[in-house]
């Protein structure tokens, strides 16, 4: 474990340290500073704001599935598992061809007279990406926090409704509160996937200003070669991911005391 | 049942095996052809060349070893040869190799290479300058280009009827069709790389001190940012596309009516049936980069002969008209003249139909020098984004 984990993250840590020439300082920083602090805060928005819509989309449809379980709810679930189990590539590549300026969505709007395609939707950025990754992370948050939320039994349910309480409060009191760790985890999980995807960003902003910092590492390593920036970069997602990964340890200390 | 299927498939192995190498022939050797460059390079070696070769040398085996795309491909590829220099072993491993240009200063630096070029009977054919010359370097005798590829504009003939032909009237060109011309940025494949090193050579007019004599000036970059500043403001006309293959995938679908390409991708997708067939091709002036990919024979070679018949059999004017030119749609590394009799008319017409042969050699300019290259990339990130 350690040398084929911890090794490995501390020499990228170490080597983050370490210029073109050898010497060892803030060089890389800088330069990451220089060039790359747009894409540092584009990539944490887009990572935070694909967190949270995964998150809300997925308790909002395992709330459904959980209270309505029928044929057309049973569908949707087992329909809603394909997305993880296509990779990431495949992925890209369908939205490449889906959201293009005359790709299928662009151009099914403007049959029925939605959009007119000499000025078509252009969803190459934030948006496209979003909803790359909403199709591919909202089934993944779901499959965890459904999960949950089938453990909790019906009598809560029904003890809630019989004592008045509404839809809504029913979810908010008691099934979310009641199914907390499962929605922490997939929040957790969802994060740190999106900081470190890099086909997905790559195959739909790849050129793009401004873009991902995996595209950023990919660029730095290909045409440069230059390890030294492409960790200080790595650093930097790390320290993104860790903010979730404390909010977790946090939150999990907690519970135990 | 399980079990007997697996004593049967295990049994069909062995006896296939004892057959595979139980012919009892004379041993054959074995040549080792190690290639940089993207699957397409390993599927050329191992289903064309290597087969193509056994045949008219059945006593040879050819083995294909693929390093991977890029000059990171090129670079394992020095690793290799480095090491076996460093310890001193005579003979080595590898016959023949296909690196990037880069490679070639890299090695000739550290003495790996064997002079075999100008004892090659496809010698003769060999009129490209980039065999004389890699980014700077006198490379003459150790390497023959396999094939040559371009980046050149592509462009929709129905919606631009005059393309612009040199970097200041597509300058014009945008202005004047904002959303219209499209290109990858410098993160998503070389095409747009390229499109950026010809911003270069037209804004400074430096193209042979960046690329073919040198030597790298610091100085230098510091002026490109008016340049630098001026591709900020023409990118906020044009469209950034997802890839070398966005590009063309954005100019079938009509959103954008041009934007650089590779040549042979063109022509690949154009034979796919992926590219609307009415599109063509012009390099505006000064040009645009191309880059050849070389054939090298180690110093330490266990069979330089040998080696030396490979690369014959590849650089003759069949092969290369046959493999090179139809099947991979590359401009050939020998002179296109010499192929004149060996490809169909029709497909000499269509691939020097927009880029001429008069157009390779005036305006098929190569990438800057190692320096200079890393320096306008960074320069790019630095003032055009």
């Amino acid at each position: 474990m350690l040398l084929m984990y911890a090794w490995p993250f501390i020499a990228s840590v170490a080597r983050s340290f370490v210029d073109q020439d050898g010497r060892f300082g803030f060089g890389n920083y800088a330069k990451t500073g220089q060039l790359y602090l747009k894409d540092l805060a584009f990539t944490f928005s887009v990572t935070l704001f694909n967190t949270v819509a995964a998150a809300a989309g997925a308790i909002l449809l395992a709330v459904y599935f959980r209270l309505r379980q029928n044929a057309v709810s049973r569908l949707m679930a087992s329909l809603l598992k394909l997305p993880i189990f296509i990779p990431f590539v495949v992925v890209a590549q369908m939205m490449n061809s889906f959201l293009a300026p005359h790709g299928l969505l662009n151009t099914a709007l403007a049959q029925i007279g939605l959009i007119d395609l000499e000025r078509p939707l252009q969803l190459f950025n934030f948006a496209g990406l979003s909803f790359g990754f909403s199709w591919k992370q909202i089934p993944f948050a779901l499959l965890i926090i459904h999960g949950g939320f089938q453990m909790i039994d019906n009598s809560y349910i029904e003890a809630a409704r019989s004592a008045g309480a509404s839809l809504a409060k029913v979810v908010w009191r008691i099934l979310i509160p009641m199914n907390k760790s499962s929605i922490l985890v997939a929040v957790v999980l969802v994060y740190s996937s999106i900081v470190g995807t890099f086909t997905l960003p790559y195959m739909l902003i790849g050129g793009k200003v401004p873009t991902t910092i995996t595209v950023d590492i990919a660029h730095r390593v290909g045409y440069f070669r230059d390890f030294g920036v492409a960790n200080a970069l790595g650093v930097c997602s790390y320290v993104l991911v860790l903010v979730t990964a404390a909010y977790y340890l946090r939150t999990k200390l907690r519970e135990a005391r | 049942m399980r079990n007997r299927v697996l004593v049967l498939l295990l049994a069909t192995c062995l006896v296939m095996g004892v057959f595979a190498t139980g012919k009892g022939e004379a041993p054959k050797t074995r040549l080792i052809y190690m290639t940089a460059g993207d699957v397409n390079m390993l599927a050329l070696g191992q289903n064309v060349l290597g087969p193509g070769f056994q045949e008219k040398f059945p006593n040879v085996i050819v083995t294909t070893i693929h390093t991977g795309p890029g000059n990171a491909g090129s670079q394992m590829i020095l690793e290799k040869l480095q090491a076996e220099q460093a310890a001193g072993k005579k003979t080595g491993d590898v016959d023949v190799a296909m690196v990037h240009e880069i490679f070639m200063n890299w090695a000739l630096q550290k003495d790996l290479l064997l002079s075999y070029a100008k004892q090659a009977e496809t010698w003769k054919y060999v009129t490209s300058p980039f065999a004389k010359m890699s980014l700077g370097v006198n490379i003459e005798g150790y390497g023959i280009p396999m094939f040559h590829s371009q980046t050149a504009l592509a462009y929709n003939p129905d919606q631009v009827k005059n393309p612009p032909k040199s970097y200041a009237e597509l300058k014009e060109w945008v202005k004047q069709n904002p959303g219209k011309f499209g290109y990858n940025g410098i993160k998503g494949g070389a095409s747009g790389v390229s499109f950026v090193m010809g911003w270069v050579y037209a804004a400074t007019g430096k193209y042979q001190k960046y690329a073919i004599t040198g030597p790298f000036d610091k100085a230098e970059v510091a002026s490109w940012e008016p340049a630098f500043k001026e591709l900020k403001e023409f990118n906020k006309n044009v469209v950034i596309t997802a890839g070398n293959v966005g590009t063309l995938d954005g100019l079938n679908r009509g959103e954008i009516w041009m934007g650089p390409v590779w040549v042979d991708m063109f022509f690949t997708f154009m034979n796919e049936g992926k590219l609307n067939p009415k599109t063509r091709m012009i390099v505006p002036d000064p040009g645009m980069p191309g880059q050849p990919m070389y054939f090298v024979i180690p110093k330490n070679a266990p069979n330089p002969e040998l080696a030396r018949k490979f690369i014959e059999y590849v650089t003759s004017p069949a092969v290369q008209a046959r493999d090179i030119v139809i099947k991979f749609n590359w401009y050939p590394g020998i002179d296109g003249s010499f192929l004149k009799g060996a490809i169909p008319q029709e497909t000499y017409d269509k691939i020097y139909r927009d880029v001429t042969p008069q157009d390779l050699s005036k305006k098929g300019l190569s990438f800057p020098l190692a320096d200079y290259y890393s320096a306008v990339l960074e320069s790019y990130e630095k003032w055009a984004q």
